[in-house]
């Protein structure tokens, strides 16, 4: 009891993951700026001529020169950074969606009408408590069924003794199910 | 040789869910390169700028390039950690909420269902994804629903009687046959 307690009380997304995301984002980010400025520090620091003349010519032309490196390492850093937060992010999120399209499968085997067994997720899943809802959900229609059938075999061992008992007790058990299934709605 | 009949079930989750994964992978995508843009049109202005100012202010005091930008360069790339990683925690926040909400809106629906509540819409909300979830959550509802009704409307038909002994047993198996659809 405890445990379905446990299951039920367990948050949707724990905050531990939330921080491990955000944590990871921010070393992807630092990485992909910390790359970037590698490359602009390496363009940068070759030392300048040494006359006055040199230094002035060398000052005058670093822009247009510098052009296309800025424009090159940005775009390695974008290629960079969305490569590598891409992969973080399918990763990640990877422990909602896997469950999410698990799910999704569930409920199309049980519309179809195929045996549903207990749902469970991988342990460090996020979304646990969908999976213990619909495992209390198909419990409470299968512990109904299990009861409408005792109660339809009940009514059948009468049908050991005379017709018109036998008849009675059926057509009472079927009035004690069609009550007991008023409760859907 | 391993009889894969007797394994118990493994709860493996091996599949990616593109519609999920897909709309956030590319709102991080595009962060990333807004900040890039930004970052380039303000350091390559800031360039044109900075550099011939330099040449035509006389004293070198300076051994390479990088010791003019040092400290452009340092805020720009420090702005540009910044806003890439803020925007990116806010859109992992707004992804989180909207996770808790929409999968929130399932759970409850499914407890409802429990108590017997198969016909309040589970209202995942408009976000693509967890919409479509809980519509397929609210349609395996109302299938339920539409199977209990037909059963009860067939046991209380049973139970009014006015049919033959024959009919009404062949109709009570066929009842007890219905019932053993529901949750299989």
């Amino acid at each position: 009891m405890s445990g379905s307690r446990a299951a039920d009380d367990a948050p949707l997304v724990q905050d531990r993951y939330t921080f491990g995301l955000l944590l990871r984002l921010c070393v992807n980010t630092a990485g992909g700026v910390g790359i970037l400025f590698v490359i602009l520090y390496l363009a940068l620091s070759r030392s300048l001529p040494g006359d006055y003349a040199g230094v002035y010519h060398a000052l005058r032309n670093l822009s247009p020169f510098l052009r296309p490196i800025l424009a090159v390492s940005v775009l390695v850093y974008a290629l960079l950074a969305c490569g590598s937060t891409s992969a973080l992010c399918i990763y990640i999120l990877h422990k909602v969606a896997g469950p999410l399209y698990r799910m999704e499968r569930i409920l199309d085997q049980y519309r179809a009408g195929v045996h549903t067994r207990t749902v469970s997720f991988r342990h460090d899943d996020q979304i646990q408590p969908l999976a213990h809802a619909f495992n209390q959900w198909i419990g409470a229609l299968r512990r109904d069924r299990q009861r409408w059938l005792a109660t339809m075999k009940d009514a059948e061992r009468h049908c050991l003794q005379d017709e018109a008992t036998c008849r009675s007790e059926m057509e009472a058990a079927l009035r004690k199910i069609a009550g007991d299934m008023a409760r859907y709605h | 040789m391993r009889n894969s009949a007797l394994q118990p079930p493994r709860p493996s989750v091996r599949y990616v869910n593109p519609r999920f994964q897909g709309p956030a992978v590319l709102a991080f995508t595009a962060i990333i390169a807004i900040g890039g843009a930004i970052f380039w049109k303000l350091v390559d202005g800031e360039f044109q700028r900075v550099f011939p100012k330099a040449a035509i202010r006389g004293h070198y005091t300076f051994n390479s390039a990088y010791d003019i930008v040092r400290d452009l360069l340092s805020w720009h790339l420090a702005g540009l950690f910044l806003g890439v990683f803020l925007t990116g925690s806010i859109l992992v926040l707004v992804i989180i909420a909207a996770t808790r909400h929409g999968i929130g809106k399932a759970v409850d629906s499914l407890r409802t269902s429990a108590d017997g509540d198969l016909s309040t819409p589970t209202g995942t909300g408009p976000i693509g994804e967890f919409d479509r979830f809980g519509k397929k959550i609210d349609a395996a509802r109302s299938d339920t629903l539409t199977s209990v009704r037909k059963i009860r409307s067939e046991a209380d038909a049973l139970a009014a009687g006015g049919m033959s002994p024959e009919e009404f047993r062949l109709r009570w198996d066929e009842l007890k046959q219905q019932i053993r659809t529901i949750a299989p």
